[in-house]
């Protein structure tokens, strides 16, 4: 029972992460139906931005998260309108072509900013490392603030897409770009505010997730993939569904690692993404068939 | 049949010269030259699959290791010849290379891409963590090449064997591309409904274009074990599969030539960026870039440019292949939907 | 003798009828045209024929041979062929290389055959060549052989499709609207076209078509489908009497017109 409710509590946690970045894989696939294979890598440097400000300029922890966030929202930006747009036509291996060589270059520049190769960096937690009881299961108390962190960002997105005129017009590119093109809605910047949007989130996981782990340049394509089989859970096209899978991911992890080896929770998103694609295409939480007809 | 002057006295040159490489160079760009060749069999192989058949596979580095670690095991564990151990691996690849045709009958595009980098990666998994068969992450030192009688020694020998099983798959590959089964490949890439209605079948020519690049991903996997000596499973990882996609990428999809061209520039351009030292990814990733943006149908279209060159099923543009919209469901023509087939057009 | 014959097809989607208890006989030889409003499930009825989609009920029979339930490629191996409404000539290749795709399942050399380019298949890729020169001359379009099947106009594209199926030597083709975008010129080539088609190679015509003319001119008789039910068949001057008919056309005012024009 100890064993379970320490496995729950960690699970959920990393699940929470999880969630974060299948949140913005969901979000950008969803208006450009294709799959940013750098994601990890921007949450990467969203993760060391965040260390520059928080332990190398002694900035407080939460002017460091939303600086993260901010500069999360112009890399993305960016990359979108520079890399993304003028290949946008040019089709998956293109695309994917070009995600790749960014995420050279930001894995690059972490390592030449940052570090040498290979280099971990630890960032400092912000609450005591003693674990304190919650309804009979010992949490740490840092595992709670990124919970708590992370369902607040969730939140904040959910209204954005939700509430304002932008998350309208989203949703509508995401629905029918040609449609929402031709009753006026700018596609091309919707574009832009989606990678930028999607990026700022994985920012506010890095922030987040930064004080429980390590950083390190390499961090990308592991989450990337681990995100990626939480959005695929959900049927990647479901935010509900990429955040219920991002736990989802977290518990199946905490559980295989905790219960049968460390080995087989490296290996379980992997089975699960050849799992789901294969038999069940549509995700556990209904989303439209990935099948091709 | 056209005459294919161009491109054949090209790669007649090309190998004519890697073949005096060995009487001039020093050890070191004789090991280049034999990487290159095998990264020719790797692109060659990987382009029939994709560039050709048009199916988005991440698996390739995966049969790579397949192949180079059934060579060395069979030779290591079981005492097999060379002779014997080689084609064992690459059937091998061949066979595991042929299971992932099963994910891609029912996916296309990004998904099979992403469930067979799923596969790659659990594959190198089992190669980490099956310590009694792999001899887990610290791999397995596996025998160089040993023709003893004959007075070649071993880095000769390879090099040699390298650059005929190279000829040959290249020429496969040419010969390939130039009949019933070359069209076929296109027609299910380019369009599975009017492939299906003129008699071609689907999960064959699928199976057979798995099959084709998983063999050729093991016979280069079963070169490159006595070539470096050694067998572990970093060298048939993540950064081993972008580099295979990039040499199709930069070479030119769907043209025999491109992968032969894509693959030595590659080459060429991973020994150049040692000497960039720490800032090597940041120019790597910089110079991918670059050709997706400014030449997105590969080199060799400045090849095709010359007078006399042509080369067959080679109308291609990638960015009709895989673009996002093609693999939406709904934009079918011949969609589910009744409504949509029958007044899509007007 | 009869061709096709179409028993009680039924399909839904998702809970849409869209074909209700279709049958009819094609005799060998014919030339039919199927027209209705737009949504009628004329292309369906023609996907499902081909294999692409899979009937609810009902048996679909091609020279006496039952074809219901089996796969595209088996239905074409015994001798139907398909051209489309969208263009569906393949990008990557020529149009010489288009046509001698037709000619796959009439060929016999496999990989190894291939890699090693034996005799046997050098004279096959040789022989098929030639026939496929053939075919665009007998379908006019020789002059393009090299240039790539989308350079085209999407007529001609279709006309190429037309060449693809026939050099496979098929027992019927299934037309869909083969005659959309083109010029009046075009239209009575495409009339004579078809007329030779059945007339020189004995190949057994069903098409969709919405150019009355071409529909009234060559076919033998006529196909109506509405909401995916047949609502008439007959001979082409009986069919634009029929009330039912300018029934469900007036249903739609554009088609009215056309059909009036």
């Amino acid at each position: 029972m100890m064993m379970f409710g320490y496995l729950l509590a960690s699970g959920i946690t990393t699940g929470a992460l999880y969630a974060l970045v299948a949140l913005g894989i969901t979000v950008v696939y969803k208006a450009t139906r294709s799959v940013n294979f750098a994601h990890g890598d921007l949450f990467m440097i969203g993760g060391f931005i965040a260390y520059t400000f928080h332990v190398m300029w002694g900035l407080p922890y939460v002017v460091a998260l939303l600086l993260a966030v901010a500069a999360g929202f112009a890399i993305g930006a960016v990359v979108e309108r520079l890399a993304f747009r003028p290949l946008r036509d040019q089709g998956l291996v293109s695309l994917l072509l070009a995600a790749i060589g960014l995420s050279f270059i930001l894995k690059g520049t972490a390592r030449a900013v940052w570090g040498g190769k290979g280099d971990f960096i630890p960032f400092p937690p912000i609450a005591t490392p003693s674990p304190i009881s919650v309804g009979g299961i010992l949490v740490v108390p840092q595992q709670l603030i990124v919970l708590a962190g992370a369902i607040a960002v969730m939140a904040i997105f959910a209204g954005l897409f939700k509430f304002t005129k932008l998350g309208r017009m989203m949703q509508a590119t995401a629905d029918n770009a040609k449609a929402a093109k031709l009753v006026g809605i700018p596609v091309n910047r919707v574009y832009v505010y989606t990678m930028a949007i999607g990026t700022a989130i994985a920012g506010s996981a890095a922030v987040l997730m930064a004080p429980i782990t390590l950083l390190y340049p390499d961090i990308g394509f592991v989450l990337f993939i681990k995100s990626f089989a939480a959005a695929v859970l959900g049927g990647l096209t479901s935010i509900p569904g990429a955040v219920a899978g991002g736990f989802l991911i977290g518990l199946i992890e905490a559980m295989s690692g905790g219960y049968i080896s460390t080995q087989v929770q490296d290996v379980s998103s992997y089975i699960v993404i050849m799992l789901v694609l294969v038999f069940m295409p549509q995700g556990l939480f209904g989303g439209r068939a990935l099948r091709r007809v | 049949m056209r005459l294919l002057l161009g491109s054949r006295q090209f790669l007649f040159l090309m190998f004519a010269a890697l073949a005096v490489v060995p009487a001039v160079a020093n050890p070191y760009i004789l090991y280049i030259c034999n990487l290159g060749m095998l990264y020719v069999i790797l692109a060659v192989g990987l382009n029939i699959l994709v560039g050709y058949a048009g199916q988005f596979a991440l698996a390739n580095a995966a049969m790579f290791g397949i192949g180079a670690y059934g060579a060395g095991l069979l030779q290591v564990k079981l005492g097999a010849p060379y002779f014997l151990a080689a084609p064992g691996g690459a059937i091998l690849a061949m066979l595991i290379g042929t299971v992932i045709v099963f994910p891609a009958l029912r996916l296309s595009g990004i998904y099979l891409g992403l469930s067979t980098l799923a596969f790659a990666m659990f594959s190198q998994w089992v190669l980490l963590h099956w310590n009694s068969v792999t001899f887990g992450g610290g791999g397995f030192p596996a025998p160089h090449l040993d023709l003893s009688p004959l007075p070649i020694g071993p880095d000769t020998g390879i090099y040699f064997l390298s650059w005929l099983v190279t000829i040959a798959l290249v020429a496969f590959a040419w010969s390939l591309v130039r009949s019933r089964i070359g069209r076929a490949f296109v027609a299910v890439r380019d369009g599975e409904i009017a492939a299906q209605s003129l008699g071609i079948d689907l999960l064959r020519y699928k199976a057979l274009a798995f099959a084709i690049s998983g063999f050729y991903a093991g016979t280069a996997g079963a070169l490159y074990a006595p070539l470096l000596g050694y067998v572990s499973p970093e060298g048939f990882d993540l950064f081993q599969m972008i580099i295979q996609k990039s040499m199709i990428v930069v070479g030119g999809m769907g043209s025999v030539m491109g992968s032969v061209l894509g693959a030595a520039v590659m080459v060429f351009l991973l020994e150049l960026l040692r000497a960039f030292k720490s800032t090597q990814e940041i120019v790597f990733g910089s110079i991918l870039i670059a050709f997706v943006m400014f030449r997105p149908r590969g080199l060799v279209t400045l090849l095709q440019r010359l007078p006399g060159w042509e080369e067959p099923l080679s109308s291609f543009d990638p960015r009709r292949l895989f673009a996002p919209a093609a693999s939406e469901p709904a934009s079918s023509p011949l969609g589910a939907s009744p409504e949509l087939a029958d007044e899509g057009r007007r | 003798m009869t061709m096709l014959s179409v028993r009680g097809l039924s399909i839904s989607f998702g809970g849409v009828q869209a074909l209700n208890d279709v049958s009819f006989d094609v005799e060998a030889g014919e030339i039919i045209g199927i027209i209705g409003p737009n949504g009628a499930g004329k292309t369906t009825l023609l996907n499902t024929i081909s294999g692409l989609n899979r009937a609810t009920a009902g048996q679909v029979s091609l020279d006496g041979v039952p074809i219901t339930g089996l796969r595209p490629t088996q239905i074409a191996t015994l001798g139907l062929g398909r051209t489309f409404q969208m263009s569906q000539l393949f990008p990557g290749m020529t149009v010489l290389e288009n046509v001698m795709s037709g000619l796959h399942r009439k060929m016999r050399a496999g990989a190894f055959a291939a890699a090693f380019r034996t005799r046997s298949m050098r004279e096959e890729e040789q022989a098929t060549a030639e026939k496929a020169w053939e075919a665009l001359r007998y379908v006019g379009m020789e002059r393009f052989a090299h240039h790539p099947g989308t350079a085209l106009s999407f007529g001609q594209q279709r006309v190429i499709e037309i060449a693809r199926t026939l050099i496979g030597e098929p027992k019927l083709v299934l037309l869909d609207e083969p005659a959309v975008g083109l010029s009046v010129n075009r239209v009575a080539e495409l009339d004579r076209l078809l007329r030779r088609i059945r007339d020189e190679k004995g190949v057994t015509l069903i098409m969709i078509e919405h150019v009355v003319r071409l529909v009234m001119g060559v076919c033998d008789r006529v196909l109506v489908l509405n909401y995916g039910v047949k609502i008439a068949e007959g001979k082409p001057e009986q069919i634009v009497a029929d009330p039912q008919v300018i029934e469900a056309y007036l249903g739609s005012e554009f088609d009215a017109k056309r059909l009036a024009s």
